[in-house]
């Protein structure tokens, strides 16, 4: 058995089976199975993407720390990556983190593709392709293909002709991004957000103008469930403007508890220091920042946070 | 360092995209989005074959040498707009209908949307439907002729029948889903399965409607007309027997899997190939099972009947014969392999004196005696 064949029989064919029969109960409508599939999907994945999104945001709030541990270490590469290292370990935040989730993702989300490409099949070759990969225990999966592929103006086989969705993706897919940009006044780092920012959704919008419409559906159910979970996570982060003193491109659940923190922070010098004290020149400090009506780098409260209540960043539902 | 990570970032976002566009395109243009090939089978008139080949031609050669009757004729492929990917052009026509002959001329459909005739003795085309533009929808099942009519199903959800000598329309039927099998003439009654799931019944002369029969699933294959009864396979994994007069069912037959392929009788005994990768034995009386011929692979490719056994080949290349023998006490099923070509084969089969024809997935016709399974010639369709 080939690695092709393992993919088709534990993720591609149960997809199919259960793509078809949610079209099914869904009075025939393979726009809304495909709809309900990718909330499904999204909702079963939302561990991960909880998990990447805030490995993900965590990181951005190192970041200007590991610029710091660069500047002072970039001679000494073994010391800058023990320093590295360290600074993950103490912070509770792992690189693969960002990376992982989503890798494990991947393939859910392209089995998805894969499957509604299948189940929309219009040759020939492209129904022998879908027989073999219907269960012969399920007799109503039989009864239902081939798929009704019109849904309101669309034919979800086709691409759309209105270029409607192209420009629904593509808009999802900034807002998406444009959420996720860390905040940054670094110029380089500037360009290659904006460049980021830019080029996912003018690639993908052409994509949509290319491949068959359910796909594109998907695509825009999953942005906009992205943008959900985003929002539910960090708020609008970078989308607006950034307001004085307004914790900003901060994962929600934390803010009362950081303001709460942050308001008694008489002490809050010394946090810092057992984290990385011989960086500590860079860091704002928040009560002053807030006096001088800046916008603040999160990342000093974040991490003062985690290393004074850990037990608290893992179950913040506790509190 | 920051140059490190631009570095880096990029990298990544191209391995996201890599993994992506793979993902989506892979499945997406080169197995099922796939530029339609055609799988057109040969029909046998005047010591000839006819065959559409893969690339988009009719081809007539002499039966018993092979040689060309008249240079291949080259259908024009449609024009269409779009760009990389899925939405490219196909650069040859998708023959998946078997052509059909009548004393002057041959009948052929392409998968783009036009029915051709052809003179059969010179290769001139002498009329083309629709004379400008195309149907509506891609054309899979073949043409049929019958009595100065021919009949054609399209996706766009109509069977057209039209004047065989001029390509003037006589009437036109219009169903609920797309159209994809050829239809079958029996007397003056013509029956076809559409994708909205029903086997109908027409009247030759003016199209109307006769009967129609409802089953659970779409239709693609061909009905067969044997002795006052319709068989038909669909979607729902069922053979059904219809009574010709009024459509009403006789028995039906569940397989695991669709039935594509039109089946054989022979004796009493209906030879239905399924998806499922067998071939089912039943009685045409009442549908009971007498035996099952597991060929291991899917059949798409209709049988055919020669000297008294079914030649059969299976969608991964093997071709069989398949016969039951029957004395006093009991039935016994024979299943011999022929011959195994290892080409992918969706064609239908046809035989004559001895000799099975065989169009594989790879364009190249072979012809295999019937007894011994030796191949006797093969010959590539491919232009040079």
């Amino acid at each position: 058995m080939d690695i092709g064949q393992i993919w088709d029989l534990i993720i591609l064919s149960p997809m199919i089976n259960v793509l078809i029969v949610v079209t099914g109960s869904l009075m025939d409508n393979f726009g809304l199975a495909i709809i309900a599939l990718t909330i499904i999907v999204r909702l079963v994945t939302l561990p991960l993407t909880t998990k990447q999104l805030r490995a993900t945001k965590a990181m951005q709030e190192l970041q200007p720390k590991l610029t710091e541990l660069q500047k002072k270490h970039g001679k000494d590469r073994s010391k800058l990556a023990q320093e590295q290292m360290q600074l993950y370990k103490e912070s509770g935040v792992s690189p693969a983190g960002c990376v992982l989730p989503m890798l494990v993702q991947m393939p859910i989300w392209i089995a998805l593709f894969q499957s509604i490409i299948r189940v929309l099949a219009a040759t020939p070759e492209g129904f022998l392709n879908l027989a073999r990969h219907l269960y012969s225990s399920w007799a109503q999966v039989f009864s239902l293909v081939p798929l009704n592929s019109k849904f309101l103006w669309l034919d979800l086989a086709t691409p759309d002709r209105y270029l409607l969705l192209p420009i629904l993706v593509g808009g999802t897919m900034w807002l998406q991004q444009k959420m996720v940009m860390p905040r940054t006044t670094d110029p380089k780092q500037q360009a290659q957000s904006t460049m980021m920012l830019w080029m996912m959704p003018l690639m993908f919008a052409f994509l949509t103008t290319q491949f068959p419409s359910g796909l594109a559906l998907y695509w825009v159910i999953s942005n906009i469930i992205s943008i959900g979970v985003q929002y539910y996570m960090t708020g609008w982060g970078n989308l607006l403007p950034a307001a004085a003193g307004k914790p900003a491109g901060r994962d929600k659940k934390y803010i009362a508890h950081i303001t709460k923190v942050e308001e008694k922070a008489t002490d809050y010098d010394d946090v810092g220091a057992d984290v990385g004290a011989d960086i500590g020149a860079d860091i704002v400090e928040p009560g002053a920042a807030r006096k001088e009506g800046e916008a603040r780098t999160p990342y000093p409260t974040s991490l003062r946070m985690v290393k004074r209540h850990p037990k608290k960043r893992k179950h913040p539902k506790r509190r | 360092m920051s140059f490190r990570r631009l570095i880096g970032k990029i990298l990544l976002l191209l391995v996201m995209l890599l993994v992506l566009i793979s993902g989506v395109t892979i499945p997406g243009c080169t197995d099922l989005q796939a530029v339609p090939r055609g799988w057109s089978g040969v029909v046998i008139a005047d010591g000839a074959l006819f065959l559409g080949s893969m690339d988009g031609k009719l081809v007539a050669m002499d039966k018993s040498n092979q040689d060309r009757l008249w240079p291949d004729v080259l259908f024009e492929p449609k024009k269409q707009t779009g760009g990389f990917g899925c939405a490219r052009s196909p650069e040859a026509v998708a023959i998946y209908g078997t052509p059909t002959v009548t004393e002057e001329l041959v009948y052929i459909a392409g998968y783009h949307g036009k029915l051709y005739a052809v003179n059969a003795k010179t290769g001139a085309l002498r009329w083309v439907y629709p004379r400008e533009d195309y149907f509506a929808g891609p054309v899979i099942g073949g043409p049929v002729a019958s009595q100065g009519k021919v009949y054609i199903g399209s996706a766009d959800e109509r069977l057209y029948a039209l004047d065989a000598a001029t390509g003037d329309l006589a009437w036109e039927f219009e169903t609920e889903d797309k159209i994809w099998s050829t239809p079958s003439v029996d007397g003056d009654t013509l029956y076809f399965g559409s994708f909205d799931k029903k086997l109908y019944a027409l009247n030759t002369a003016d199209g109307s409607k006769r009967w129609q029969f409802e089953t659970k699933g779409a239709i693609a294959s061909t009905p067969l007309v044997y002795d006052g009864t319709v068989y038909i396979g669909s979607f729902d994994r069922y053979l059904y027997a219809l009574d010709v007069s009024d459509g009403s069912l006789k028995w039906k037959f569940l397989a695991e899997n669709w039935f594509w392929a039109r089946p054989v009788v022979d004796s009493g005994v209906i030879y239905a190939g399924s998806v499922d990768g067998k071939v089912y034995a039943l009685k045409t009386e009442n549908g009971d099972k007498i035996a099952e011929f597991d060929l291991g692979s899917p059949v798409i490719s209709s049988p055919v009947l020669a000297d008294g056994a079914i030649i059969v080949a299976s969608e991964e290349g093997k071709v069989y014969s398949l016969d039951i023998t029957s004395n006093q006490e009991s039935r016994t099923a024979n299943q011999r392999q022929l011959a195994n070509l290892e080409e992918k084969i969706h064609a239908p089969l046809v035989a004559g004196n001895g000799v099975v024809y065989i169009h594989s997935d790879e364009d190249i016709l072979y012809a295999v005696d019937t007894k011994s399974g030796v191949t006797l010639w093969s010959l590539s369709l491919k232009s040079e």
